[in-house]
């Protein structure tokens, strides 16, 4: 619908701001953060957003901390659903508790009927929670415009004719602004700010604190809230002394709250063309500006919210000439009226809000075009659906575990994990969890619908199920003859067996299967080992799970191989391959004895960095001679193999659930296994060793490495590989967003140096085969200023471009380079089964190699210009 | 232990110019005329002539001579065979930030060890600004009076007292970081020596760790810029300091950038990188958008080398203070501003010249907002960028700095003539930004370590003296003392 008020609601909007531009704004120095959202369809408590906010206080410094709910019970304000519906939720944050009386007189009561108000209850002693700065007291009212003061404000701006519930719409945002300046902004730095509002949409409510997010919680007594959708976000400011969390995050427009990872090079130019439109920021951050371009956007020109996101994250290079035509149209339109609008450097923003036009209610995850910021997007359907945004996969990974303990409905692990390619043709980099009224199959449940910014669903596997665990496990015929084949089999036979069986067999066979294993492995180490790797071979191989979803098997053996973890003898003891420490027990470590091989490492109550990490663990373990490491409990704790010096050949360290960043950071000679996805910053400088990993990676991987063989199962997200030298030989199975080897400079592959080989599949959620990606490789940047090294990409079909590289070229693949290739692709089908024969297999035909493999190296001219030289 | 590290000046001893003839101020010229009498011999104070025999003088040494006021020579030559010229090569050396007469005093350091007596100006230079125009004030009389040796120049560089290494060095000066590449293993080499004389510390730079400075280990900073070239876990383990440049003042915006002509096979090796092919850093850090980013790569380091000092070299953008305190949240031990004027020949005019904030406004800048935030006693703050003499660290010092890091100075110990070429082609005529065969055999570590020796004796001395006549006990008491600076007007007309 064309909007043909937008004019009109600019003008009514001169009168509110300053008469003369601020001739600089001002914004404060923040950096990113962290930031989690999650949409689901039930109502969820609070208290759930803490296992992920306590888990990035490394990403925030205390200092800011926010949370927005929206959807919720009627019953928990004691009012109708009516009044929950049709009435905007004002809350006002008291800075000055006196100033109560005062805002009421000037901004509410002449102008709204308040059906309910009340003050938020808060516990006692806001110190007893860690809080250093009061929170301020918080004000609700749940309100409607006056009938006549809407009318006078509709003729006042000729908005005759406009909708009454936007001019409502208007009016309330013109009356928070109008407040937020006579309260807060135009008072000055020293104290004397008095009150701002949180949030006026309806449905919805925002709560911030000079502290961390989930003391906000804590403080309101939100913890058995309930609410559809919630966000949290860990700020990072830098200026050391807040008094009051005005600039915490979220921030709102109307009916949305955004919480932001990042920031904008040009803050600047995004207020000016906001003040061009007559919108005045009030809290110097960029995360408000943010908000109200989307604001603007959205409520003002009426932007479907596809548009939107083009405005603010514009499709570039090779990825707009891959859009069809008429959206190349209106996008080159969008970009041309916005572009100063358009947020410039590395953002994420994770948007609540209730489309109450639409009776829908929305958790939109949006990343820039440049994809600098780590992003990544979960979903969970089973008998509940759940979408989840976070900054990391750890921060998703917590809020399911927090909801499991509470209700088995809910699983440790998402169906889906994904990132968002910003800016592209492929999903636009944004993704939306929609949220509709009484779509589920139970009354009380609603409907969440996945999304990409074009509209494309995105659903898991149809027709499997997940496992309900809080069932018992019965016995099953089952149970005689895996002890028989147990003893009698090898563990790649046994793996063999149970992953050709595995489809037909129903949840609770396999559990039984699996519980009788834990207890096979508690009878010698022999079989320990046994049970240890065919457990692993069941949660890193990819095959057919009939019609158990793959989450499913996997949360079943996450918990089974914890139980073989736990129940290893500790430190006191000293017979025995195995042995368990802990964190209580850390000073317990002392130089392995006797027959001591393995030191099983419980990572979960370890510090994600500094003296209490367990990597430091690791590294004392290491110099008193330890050289094979399982640890598993990971909650994102950093690090993990770095520290342990040169020459470290013959040290193993096997990495098991949600392990942290820069793992393999530095590693020369050692080994490491990473069965599951991996976050971001792993192998940096990385000079010799092995890194595998069963699953997915996230930004920058490899960035100056010098060497190492890497196997990855899956995708990498933005920046692998930059500026690496030397000799790393990089296999990846799935692709990268982009930027893959950017100024690679390792060497000649033919002659010692280094290559990426990236084969550009995925794996069919069903069968466990695999299959072609779309393209190997969607990005517009590949081996940008290489100057050494070579990519082996398998792109049978040619769809990889000439414009998708800068200053490398396509070569025909050489019997040599499929030699220098062939030992990497055979170590990689022995980790990850996939099959060199099947890689060379395309539409059913069997190709020769340089049919199936291009090469992309560095071009013979000269592509560097000439400039001045280094310091 | 005393907090005074350096308790005797360590081994000055005369490094003369590797050049038969050294460039000179004046030109002393004696005709045919002479009849070889000895008087000019015995009037000269500074020791410009000597004779070689009864019968010939050796060449005058005219970069000794304090020129024509003193014309002592001249004067009193019987037969009027002696005259002395300011050299005309003068109009073409230096410029107004390093002018010749400091060019020529650092010579002069570098050569003996010793404060310039010779009338050469050795302090400030002639820009019309910036600490060409603020003074030292010195009271008439000091409060107290102080030996020598009751002064310290010592300064610690953990503040944050926690279980990294307890640093302090004997200077209030380090050596700034210079890639094996960017200079030559003789220059490299002889800073280490220099700073392991003066017990304070050298960096690599971004071009890798030599395996010849490992004898400096304790000496030697690792740096970690963008390209992450030559930097390893191992070369992160085996020092106390461990730097991270984010950018540099000379060129803030812009990663490093060898060029293909200076990435020579030895360079190659030690960045693991193709010889002749441009090596170019990125800007910035790809595993760093944010500040949490950075606590997180601090962390890395700190995983790596739990006892390591970390530092944060930063360029000087307008908001210098919030990355400064970003810095100190992140737990890093020194942040380590760059301003606009350092820089070799090599960093872009553009850059250069136009986009960092100069160092003395910077300092101040810093300086009194982390003391507002309550933790200027917590972090060290290294001032760079244009810190040519030892003047120019007391006033850095004085405005805020707790030390300073030179890079310009120590090339001009080298007797680097400033003529900013050293990107181009294999590099530095002179042999010092190079590692070009044939170039860097001019001179030899212990030629350098010795030239830079005797420089950072003579800033001792120099800051010793400057020190007593404020009648302050240590280095540390100057620290933010803006009242002992005052700037002169601009001069009208």
């Amino acid at each position: 619908m064309v909007n043909n008020f937008a004019e009109q609601v600019i003008n009514s909007r001169e009168r509110l701001k300053d008469d003369i531009m601020p001739d600089k704004w001002q914004t404060e120095a923040e950096g990113g953060c962290g930031v989690v959202g999650f949409a689901c369809s039930v109502p969820v408590r609070g208290r759930h957003i803490f296992e992920p906010s306590i888990q990035m206080h490394n990403r925030g410094n205390g200092k800011g901390g926010g949370i927005a709910a929206v959807g919720f019970d009627p019953k928990h304000f004691g009012i109708s659903k009516e009044t929950l519906d049709d009435c905007y939720l004002l809350q006002i944050a008291l800075l000055d508790p006196t100033a109560k009386g005062e805002v009421e007189k000037d901004c509410i009561l002449p102008f709204m009927d308040v059906t309910h108000s009340a003050m938020i209850p808060t516990i006692d002693d806001y110190q007893e929670i860690g809080l250093e700065v009061k929170p301020p007291d918080v004000c609700q009212y749940f309100v409607r415009i006056k009938e006549d003061v809407l009318t006078q404000f509709i003729k006042e701006n000729n908005l005759a004719g406009m909708d009454l519930r936007k001019a409502e719409d208007e009016f309330i945002y013109q009356n928070t602004f109008k407040l937020n300046k006579q309260f807060y902004a135009s008072l000055d730095e020293k104290g004397e700010k008095r009150a701002f509002v949180l949030s006026h949409g309806r449905n919805m409510m925002i709560l911030k604190v000079v502290g961390y997010a989930e003391q906000a919680v804590q403080y309101y007594q939100m913890d058995d809230f309930k609410a559809h959708v919630w966000i949290a976000h860990q700020r990072y400011p830098t200026r050391g002394r807040l008094w009051h969390p005005g600039g915490a995050h979220p921030f709102i427009g109307l009916n949305e709250a955004l919480v932001h990872n990042g920031d904008f090079a040009n803050y600047h130019s995004v207020s000016e063309y906001l003040y061009q439109r007559n919108i005045q920021p009030l809290f110097l951050t960029d995360t408000e500006v943010s908000v109200l371009v989307f604001d603007l956007l959205n409520r003002t020109y009426g932007y479907p919210l596809e548009y939107i996101v083009e405005a603010l994250a514009p499709t570039t290079e090779l990825d707009f000439d891959q859009l069809p035509a008429e959206k190349q149209r209106i996008y080159r339109h969008i970009q041309e009226l916005h572009v100063h609008g358009s947020p410039d450097g590395p953002w994420l923003f994770i948007i609540a809000r209730n489309d109450a036009e639409n009776k829908k209610l929305q958790l939109i995850g949006i990343t820039d075009t440049a994809m600098l910021r780590p992003q990544v997007f979960a979903l969970q359907e089973g008998e509940i659906q759940i979408g989840i945004i976070g900054s990391e996969k750890q921060a998703i990974d917590a809020i399911l575990n927090s909801l499991s303990k509470e209700d088995k409905r809910f699983h440790l692990i998402a169906d889906k994990y994904w990132n968002a390619r910003g800016g592209s043709h492929t999903d636009g980099g944004a993704f939306i969890f929609t949220l509709d009224e009484n779509g589920g199959e139970q009354k009380k449940q609603k409907k969440l619908t996945c999304t990409d910014k074009f509209g494309r669903v995105i659903k898991t596997t149809e027709n499997q199920t997940h496992p309900d665990l809080s069932v018992i496990i019965q016995t099953t015929q089952q149970s005689q003859s895996i002890k028989e084949r147990f003893a009698a089999c090898s563990s790649m036979e046994l793996f063999e067996y149970l992953k050709d069986n595995l489809k037909d067999w129903d949840y609770n066979t396999f559990r039984w299967v699996c519980h009788e294993m834990v207890s096979m492995a508690a009878g010698n180490d022999q079989d320990k080992t046994k049970t240890l790797e065919i457990l692993t071979l069941l949660n890193d191989q990819r095959y057919d799970t009939g019609t158990k979803k793959r989450s499913g098997i996997l949360e079943i053996l996450k918990l089974t191989l914890h139980d073989v973890f736990e129940s290893t003898k500790d430190l006191s003891h000293s017979d025995g391959v195995y042995k368990l420490i802990d964190f209580k027990k850390r000073n317990t470590l002392r130089a392995p004895r006797d027959n001591e091989q393995v030191l099983i490492i419980d990572a979960h109550d370890f510090t994600p960095e500094g003296e209490d990490c367990d990597s430091h663990l690791v590294v004392a373990a290491y110099n008193l001679g330890w050289k094979r490491f399982i640890c598993y409990g990971y909650l994102g704790q950093r690090f993990c193999g770095c520290g342990l010096g040169l020459n470290t050949q013959g040290v193993r360290i096997d990495i098991y659930d949600s392990s942290g960043d820069y793992i393999a950071s530095g590693i020369d000679g050692l080994e490491i296994f990473i069965h599951g996805n991996a976050q971001d910053q792993l192998g940096q400088i990385m000079k010799s060793g092995k890194l595998v990993i069963y699953g997915d990676a996230g930004q920058t991987f490899m960035y100056g490495a010098k060497g190492g063989n890497v196997y990855v199962l899956g995708n990498i997200a933005g920046r692998p590989m930059i500026n690496a030298v030397g000799r790393p030989r990089v296999v990846i199975n799935g692709t990268c967003l982009d930027f893959l080897a950017e100024s690679f400079m390792a060497g000649d592959p033919l002659n010692g140096g280094g290559f990426v080989i990236l084969n550009g599949i995925e794996f069919d959620e069903i069968r466990g085969k695999f299959v072609e990606q779309p393209s190997p490789y969607p990005g517009s940047n590949l081996f940008s200023l290489a100057s050494g090294g070579a990519i082996y990409v398998r792109d049978p079909h040619k769809k990889m471009v000439k414009g998708q590289l800068n200053g490398g070229e396509f070569v025909r693949l050489t019997p040599e380079d499929w030699q220098v290739m062939l030992p990497y692709l055979q170590e990689n089908e022995r980790l990850f089964g996939i099959s060199i024969e099947e890689l060379l297999v395309v539409d059913d035909v069997r190709k020769e190699p340089e049919e199936v493999y291009r090469k992309v190296t560095v071009a013979k001219k000269k592509v560097m210009v000439e400039v001045d030289g280094e310091d | 232990m005393s907090n005074n590290i350096v308790e005797s000046v360590p081994g000055v001893a005369l490094a003369p110019s590797r050049y038969r003839n050294q460039i000179s101020k004046y030109i002393v010229y004696r005709d045919k005329t002479c009849i070889n009498c000895g008087k000019c011999v015995e009037v000269c104070t500074v020791g410009v002539h000597q004779q070689a025999g009864t019968s010939s003088f050796s060449r005058p040494e005219e970069h000794k001579c304090v020129g024509i006021s003193c014309n002592a020579c001249v004067d009193s030559c019987p037969q009027g065979a002696l005259s002395v010229i300011i050299n005309p090569m003068m109009e073409m050396l230096g410029d107004y930030r390093w002018t010749n007469d400091l060019i020529l005093s650092t010579w002069y350091q570098a050569e003996t060890g010793k404060v310039p007596t010779n009338g050469l100006e050795y302090s400030v230079g002639n820009s019309g600004g910036g600490f060409d125009r603020l003074k030292i004030k010195f009271p008439e009389n000091p409060s107290i009076k102080l030996k020598n040796e009751e002064i310290s120049t010592a300064i610690p560089l953990n503040r944050r007292n926690d279980s990294a290494h307890r640093v302090e060095i004997g200077l209030p000066v380090y050596g700034g970081g210079m890639s094996f590449g960017s200079v030559g293993l003789s220059t490299i080499i002889g800073k280490a020596r220099a700073a392991k004389a003066w017990n304070t510390f050298t960096c690599t730079g971004e071009g890798g760790y030599h395996t010849t400075l490992y004898p400096y280990d304790d000496h030697v900073i690792t740096q970690v810029a963008t390209g992450l070239f030559g930097v390893r876990e191992d070369t992160i383990k085996r020092v106390k300091i461990v730097e991270f440049k984010y950018a540099q003042g000379a060129k803030p915006g812009l990663g490093g950038h060898l060029l293909g002509d200076k990435n020579t096979p030895e360079v190659a090796v030690m960045r693991e990188a193709l010889p002749g092919s441009a090596l170019f850093s990125p800007f910035p850090f790809h595993s760093v958008y944010s500040v949490e980013d950075h606590k997180k790569h601090v962390d890395w380091i700190k995983a790596m080398n739990p006892k390591a000092l970390v530092s944060v070299k930063v360029s000087t953008p307008t908001d210098v203070d919030m990355v400064a305190i970003g810095s100190y949240y992140a737990e890093a031990h020194i942040i380590h501003i760059d301003g606009s004027y350092g820089g070799t020949g090599a960093a872009p005019n553009i850059a250069k010249k136009n986009i960092a904030m100069p160092i003395e406004y910077a300092i101040p800048k810093v300086h009194n907002f982390l003391k507002a935030e309550g933790v200027r006693d917590k972090i060290t703050l290294i001032a760079s960028g244009g810190i040519r003499t030892a003047q120019d660290a007391a006033k850095a010092i004085a405005l805020g700095a707790d030390g300073v890091v030179i890079g310009t100075a120590e090339m001009v110990a080298l007797e680097c003539v400033r003529c900013a070429n050293c990107e181009s082609g294999r590099g530095c005529p002179r042999g010092i930004a190079t590692t070009d065969k044939e170039l860097t055999h001019h001179f030899d570590s212990d030629w350098s370590s010795q030239r830079l020796t005797n420089l950072l004796s003579s800033w001792h001395t120099q800051l010793v003296d400057i020190l007593k006549k404020l009648g302050m006990r240590s280095i540390q008491e100057l620290v933010g003392r803006h009242d002992c600076l005052e700037y002169e007007g601009v001069k009208i007309g």
